[in-house]
């Protein structure tokens, strides 16, 4: 499969870290955003990171320079109209969403893969904004923060997407070492529906709000399950409105399924406005 | 199930329905009972039966045999024995059904399987996602390769001790 030409839309953490990777992998990317500074900033970022790993000896000088001229940044109306994939990266609103990828239609050529990194939306929903001949190649590819690291992309197929073209995708990433999950359009996808109940059980084991019970499962979990991190000491690096949002947004999208009802406390702390590390108070409190 | 006894105590060892469990506590009224209960509720067994003096979870433990263990009483011959056998302890305060790892995993296990029985993604996909996604040591069907009685028994226990329909199990799971 022929994925050379990449355009990603969006020069935000995700959008970013997306073109990172892709420009990483010797693609020719165009980076576009709407503002000229959020554009330029990303792309100093991703020149410092370079760097960086040149001086680590991660990546070559040779090959650094070489990426350098791979990555452009653009604006909507001066990019490629032949590119080959263009991932969207934008703010999660449909609305928004929607309005981009009609343009985005217009744009391109027939053959040019239309592809949106939400985690919240349909693919489904997105996809009825472009005309029916472009829908066989409209699908969600979902990477993980940060994209350069992590290596799992969520391939969505929606319901128009064409099968071959998603398994087509799904090779050239793992060909190209990421670690990609094919999965259908369903609300929170595999990553954010199964981890629900990472963040629920806990909530659930401490009912409420105990410091020393939440430092103590926290414990468990990372000692006899081998995780990372704890439930709490993550949500607070996430965000408890981030994570309650998405669990909201989870729980919404299953009609109100009791398996991922958020937690009481949750709802409180945001109420309170202790959202985690950002707040310096969360389950825990930082200095 | 196995026991072990040695001077006074029992440590009890083993998958076993709640009625064999507590039959093990019954035909040993006078001795110091130490027992698995990963697939139930602790403060239930303590309040019926004095003799139990501490709990553990070992039936979701790997090769490095780190178990959860609760003592209402801390014997030194005890925690030598656990650690004769091979087991880490990771000791806890909480009393709680499924302890803390076994019931929260059952959890995400049993989420995996609602989105295999949906058609989500496949097992091999969802323990991909999982592994690669969110940095889980072992995917969800990972976790439960050679477990799947004990998930079903822990998701009944804590589906009947709450009567919560976030407990219910998937069809893949009941069957």
């Amino acid at each position: 499969m022929k994925v050379e030409k990449i355009v990603v839309i969006g020069a935000g953490t995700m959008g970013s870290g997306i073109a990172q990777w892709f420009t990483q992998q010797f693609c020719s990317v165009e980076l576009v955003d709407n503002s000229t500074d959020q554009l330029s900033k990303a792309i100093n970022s991703i020149h410092t990171s370079w760097d960086k790993l040149v001086e680590k000896g991660k990546l070559t000088q040779e090959d650094v320079h070489k990426m350098k001229s791979l990555l452009k940044a653009g604006k909507l109306g001066s990019v490629n109209k032949d590119a080959d994939l263009v991932i969207e990266a934008i703010i999660e609103n449909l609305e928004i969403k929607k309005n981009l990828f009609r343009d985005l239609d217009n744009y391109f050529s027939d053959h040019t893969i239309l592809s949106s990194n939400t985690s919240s939306f349909p693919i489904e929903l997105m996809a009825d904004a472009v005309k029916v001949s472009r829908r066989s190649r409209f699908l969600g590819l979902h990477f993980f923060n940060p994209a350069t690291i992590m290596k799992l992309v969520e391939v969505i197929k929606g319901k128009d997407s064409d099968h071959k073209l998603c398994e087509d995708l799904y090779r050239w990433f793992d060909e190209m070492g990421k670690k990609p999950a094919m999965c259908k359009d369903s609300p929170g996808f595999i990553v954010n529906r199964v981890a629900r109940n990472f963040y629920g059980e806990p909530l659930r084991i401490v009912e409420e709000d105990d410091e020393s019970k939440m430092k103590e499962v926290d414990r468990v979990l990372k000692e006899v399950g081998g995780f990372k991190m704890g439930p709490f000491e993550l949500m607070d690096l996430i965000g408890i409105d981030i994570n309650y949002s998405v669990t909201c947004s989870v729980w919404e999208a299953y009609h109100k399924e009791p398996r991922f009802a958020p937690h009481k406390l949750q709802k409180q702390m945001v109420d309170e406005k202790r959202l985690g590390r950002k707040t310096k108070h969360g389950f825990y409190k930082y200095d | 199930m196995t026991n072990i006894s040695f001077e006074d105590i029992v440590i009890n060892f083993g998958f076993a329905s709640k009625e064999e469990k507590k039959k093990v506590l019954n035909d040993n009224p006078s001795k110091k009972v130490y027992m698995d209960l990963t697939c139930y509720d602790p403060a239930e067994f303590y309040a019926e039966f004095p003799q139990l003096k501490g709990s553990f979870a070992a039936l979701f433990c790997d090769e490095d045999k780190k178990i959860e263990i609760h003592f209402k009483e801390k014997l030194e011959v005890v925690t030598e024995k656990l650690k004769e056998l091979g087991f880490t302890l990771i000791e806890t305060s909480i009393i709680s059904c499924g302890f803390i790892f076994p019931r929260t995993i059952v959890q995400i296990i049993n989420e995996a399987y609602f989105a295999l029985e949906e058609g989500v993604a496949s097992q091999e996909d969802i323990n991909r996602a999982m592994k690669f996604g969110v940095n889980y040591p072992k995917g969800p069907f990972e976790w439960s390769a050679g477990r799947e009685v004990y998930v079903k028994t822990l998701l009944n226990e804590l589906f009947q001790k709450t009567q919560d329909q976030r407990y219910r199990a998937s069809n893949l799971i009941k069957d």
